[in-house]
């Protein structure tokens, strides 16, 4: 059964030191190596160089245009003190709540389309669209569909229910912000949901079609569990999105207020760097961002590996 | 041209990688004070420039060319006051006329007495600013300035208070915390759907662009009136709005600042004045060819009726504070000593307290 | 999907009312950025919601001759397809090597690759941008290419490496006691089974690329993408609303022709992977 059984029998001394190497072993480590050179070459170079760099800052004072001083841990410590700070945490804080409903939502509609849903074909294409707008149109839209006299009060007041300022009211704003970016992205999150269905054996579930298994037991027992890595991977993936790339939208949508209602850790560092000029202090922001968020995939994938037993 | 909401964020990356452009476009302000250190004195090509104040370094050296003047004036819709029974032709004149200007537009139903859009913070900037004009000293304009006079004083906290009160006293549209400054605020009032705003001078929410939809003899323009004003009526808070800054590390300085110096030039802001609608902060510039009366008016205040711009002159970190306790007072979610205890302290922080 | 009880088609048919009304609220942004597109600005300020009553094709002359988006949709199309190339071909061979090779640092890998993921792109804008410099590769598409290599690299690696996860093992064993190299082995079994997570990389990888703004404003100074040409036609206080509608039109339109046009394929192409056994 071994690929290359004349290697593995090519050193005979080594083989006793050790246990006995797994045939083709050696050929598998070479392959590896040159399978993953571009990518961790690229990553290297490209992201975790400007990281080290970007930490080195965070202790630093850039200000401005200033020559950078050592400063050790006094952003850190500033940090602790910053009301914004605190608020961006407190924000992400309820931000991390709703992750299960990003989560469940496109695994849920793309469970439904890969079982047949009528009009399946149709949802699956149009679904993509919002993701494919720039958050400025979407932005454009929602201020007018969220605004004080805009269509979503017009439509509750017709039903009894009174207006509210949904973006620029305090206890609100961050949810409405949530609500809008995730109909902005599901779709992606769906398409690799489908992706992943894929993967899902066909005679498995037809199996237990004739064993008389209902609808819910088949997802429960058989696309439940040949997801996981996939669910795993929107977890982690979705987290991160939530917490790196809605800028687009709070920018035009809320601009992280009112007051520091919708202000979360990427627009805090935005302001820190472009707006402030402090590069230093906002290096220190996106190192606590990235430990938190490294944090986060960390237990999503222990609890996703404890789950599937490996 | 560079998409606007990353333009400070690339050019820091730039300036602090050695590569930044030879020239470049500066905020009068907290945004030219910040990059200070990366630019050149350019004082020996200012003259005959007004609006200099906001890209003068502490040592009092002009680092960048003002293009145009900037500042706040109330613009209002005539139709507006006449359906309120008011008389189009008189606007209020101290803050006494203002309020009842305000009860007459309310009582009318029709309108919000001004239209706001606070989600940036940016009406709570102009209003900090409008106000101040007229209730502050040049030297409690300085002191502001320096840090010295804090937001709890008084002057300041006053401003505060006004804030509050104009929204318990109904002038404003709900929604104001969640309707953007730029364009919504104006368009509102450019579709006529609120009697007054507080607008700009030059390059956009300005005489020109409000005339396009109201017409010249509909729009009337006022400056801002306070209680307690320190002079007999009320001020124009003016500063340098758009600067061109000469990279201090270009290896193209002298060309860069012949540009500069062109751009800034009488001849090119003649057109500019024309086409955009801007008050030029070059006073060579003929503007006898403006048909506009609102900006005929305005022009005659630039000299005598001219005052500090408040919020121009604080630093970014307080600037972004006011931004968000503005929304809190609007929302009735903190309260005025609160706020200004707040803002104290960022004040206190950011000139290194 | 064969043999759905009654009961549960009819479940089905339910549940595709509520699905029907979102994908009703997807489509409304596309009739939104048209309908604004073909306004006048003056318009669509007196009037947001209204059906366009003025007809014009001003905006989208200018959004293209504005912002030169002749010679920048070029420069997109190159950079977006040499890099989502080069994405698919790197990620597919990391993603077999992280899911099915045993190797030592596997996991030490893996977590650098995955730990890249969630560095925030504002605080590495300058050393990248040094990096940039460094390389000679300031204002090349080649430059550009390999930083949208570099940036969608983590995402797209681990991507594969959790499809490939999910595939029976057994499919890769029993290929090798058939005598086929690693190399065999990726091109004849781990390819074609990758087949669906790699259309979805390839659309989702196709988006960002072509979306991007940051990355191409620092990499690509001199010249331009699309999405850089679009972003500057908004002013720095007023969106002129229909100019930049048109130019978002003008942008996502090859995009959702693309999408749509080959839905068939693309819908075929990750039911294909659908694992026998």
């Amino acid at each position: 059964m071994a690929a290359d059984p004349a290697r593995t029998t090519a050193r005979p001394g080594a083989a006793p030191r050790r246990r006995r190497v797994r045939p083709g072993a050696r050929e598998e480590r070479r392959f590896a190596a040159l399978f993953l050179l571009p990518a961790v070459l690229l990553v290297v170079v490209f992201r975790i160089w400007p990281l080290a760099w970007g930490f080195w800052l965070s202790l630093t004072d850039a200000e401005g245009l200033a020559e950078p001083n050592f400063i050790g841990l006094e952003n850190y410590v500033e940090m602790a003190g910053d009301p914004n700070f605190l608020a961006s945490m407190k924000n992400t804080g309820i931000l991390l709540l709703t992750l299960p409903v990003w989560i469940m939502l496109p695994m849920i509609l793309a469970t439904l389309i890969h079982l047949g849903v009528p009009g399946g074909k149709l949802y699956r294409s149009v679904y993509f669209f919002p993701a494919v707008l720039s958050s400025v149109i979407v932005g454009s839209i929602f201020n007018v569909v969220l605004r004080y006299d805009g269509a979503l009060n017009a439509g509750l007041e017709f039903f009894g229910i009174p207006a509210l300022d949904w973006l620029g009211n305090g206890s609100t704003a961050l949810l409405s912000l949530i609500t809008v970016q995730l109909w902005a992205t599901f779709g992606m999150s769906l398409l690799i949901f489908l992706a992943g269905l894929a993967t899902v054996s066909q005679e498995m579930i037809e199996a237990a079609r004739l064993d008389g298994a209902k609808l819910w037991a088949l997802w429960a027992f058989i696309i439940l569990p040949s997801l996981r890595p996939i669910i795993e991977f929107v977890a982690v993936v979705t987290t991160i999105g939530v917490l790196t790339n809605m800028f687009g939208l709070i920018y035009v949508l809320t601009a992280g207020g009112p007051g520091t209602a919708t202000t979360l850790p990427e627009f805090l560092i935005w302001l820190e760097q472009g707006q402030m000029n402090r590069p230093g202090y906002a290096a220190a922001l996106s190192m606590v961002l990235f430990v938190l968020m490294a944090g986060i995939a960390w237990i999503q994938i222990r609890i996703m590996s404890r789950n599937s037993g490996i | 041209m560079q998409p606007n909401d990353q333009y400070y964020t690339l050019l820091g990356t730039a300036l602090s990688s050695g590569q930044g452009p030879d020239l470049f476009l500066l905020n009068g302000g907290a945004q030219a004070r910040a990059r200070m250190d990366a630019l050149t004195d350019v004082t020996a090509s200012a003259d005959g420039l007004v609006g200099l104040a906001e890209f003068e370094s502490p040592e009092g050296a002009v680092m960048a060319l003002p293009i145009t003047i900037q500042g706040f004036v109330v613009y209002y819709n005539k139709a507006r006051y006449e359906e309120a029974g008011l008389d189009p032709d008189a606007p209020p004149q101290t803050w006494e006329e203002l309020v009842s200007v305000c009860e007459a537009i309310t009582a009318a139903g029709e309108v919000p007495c001004f239209s706001l859009g606070n989600k940036e913070g940016f009406a709570a900037e102009f209003f900090l600013s409008a106000i101040a004009a007229s209730t502050l000293t040049d030297e409690q304009h300085s002191a502001f300035a320096a840090g010295d006079l804090a937001w709890s004083s008084p002057e300041i906290s006053e401003i505060l208070s006004l804030w509050v009160e104009t929204n318990d006293m109904g002038w404003y549209p709900r929604g104001a915390n969640s309707t953007a400054k730029f364009m919504d605020e104006y368009e509102q009032f450019m579709r006529g759907d609120a009697a007054n705003t507080i607008g700009l001078l030059s390059d956009v929410a300005h005489w020109k662009q409000f005339e396009d939809f109201l017409g010249a003899e509909g729009l009337g323009v006022y400056r801002h009136p306070a209680p307690d004003m320190v002079s007999d009526h009320p001020m124009m808070p003016v500063a340098g709005g758009i600067g061109y800054g000469v990279n201090a590390a270009s290896a193209k300085a002298d060309l860069a600042l012949e540009l500069a110096q062109t751009l800034a030039a009488a001849g090119p802001i003649q057109t500019f004045v024309n086409d955009a609608g801007v008050v030029p902060a070059n006073t060579m510039v003929d503007t006898s060819g403006l048909s506009s009366p609102a900006a005929g008016t305005i022009l005659g205040w630039l000299d005598g009726s001219s005052a500090q711009m408040a919020h121009a002159n604080v630093t970014a970190e307080e600037l972004a504070e006011w931004h968000r306790q503005s929304q809190l007072l609007l929302n009735g979610e903190t309260t005025v000593a609160d706020a200004a205890a707040r803002m104290d302290e960022v004040q206190a922080a950011a000139h290194g307290g | 999907m064969a043999r759905t009880s009654h009961r549960e088609r009819r479940l089905l048919r339910i549940l595709s009312i509520p699905m029907f009304l979102l994908a009703l609220t997807c489509v409304y942004p596309i009739f939104f950025s048209v309908n604004n597109a073909l306004k006048t600005n003056r318009n669509y300020i007196l009037d947001r919601f209204g059906v366009v009553s003025d007809f014009t094709f001003d905006n989208f002359v200018q959004a293209w001759t504005r912002s030169n988006l002749d010679s920048y949709f070029w420069n997109s199309v190159i950079v977006t397809v040499g890099a989502v190339a080069l994405l698919l071909l790197v990620s597919s061979l990391a993603g077999f090597a992280l899911a099915v090779l045993r190797f030592p640092m596997r996991k030490l890998v893996f977590i650098v690759i995955l730990a890249s993921l969630m560095i925030p792109v504002q605080v590495v804008l300058v050393p990248f941008y040094q990096t940039i410099i460094g390389l000679g590769l300031l204002n090349t598409r080649i430059g550009l290419i390999l930083s949208y290599t570099a940036f969608f690299l983590p995402f797209s690696v681990y991507l594969m490496t959790a499809f490939y996860a999910g595939l029976p093992r057994e499919l890769v064993e029993a290929a090798r006691i058939d005598g086929a190299r690693l190399l065999q082995v990726w091109w004849t079994i781990m390819l074609p089974l990758g087949k669906p997570a790699l259309i979805t990389l390839g659309i989702l990888n196709t988006l960002y690329c072509w979306n991007d703004v940051l990355i191409s404003l620092l990499v690509l100074q001199d010249e331009r993408t699309l999405m850089v040409g679009i972003a500057a036609l908004r002013g720095e206080y007023t969106t002129n609303v229909p100019l930049l509608s048109a130019g978002i039109v003008l942008a996502a339109a090859p995009i959702v022709i693309l999408y749509v046009v080959f839905q068939r394929r693309i819908v075929n192409g990750i039911a294909v992977g659908a694992v026998k056994g």
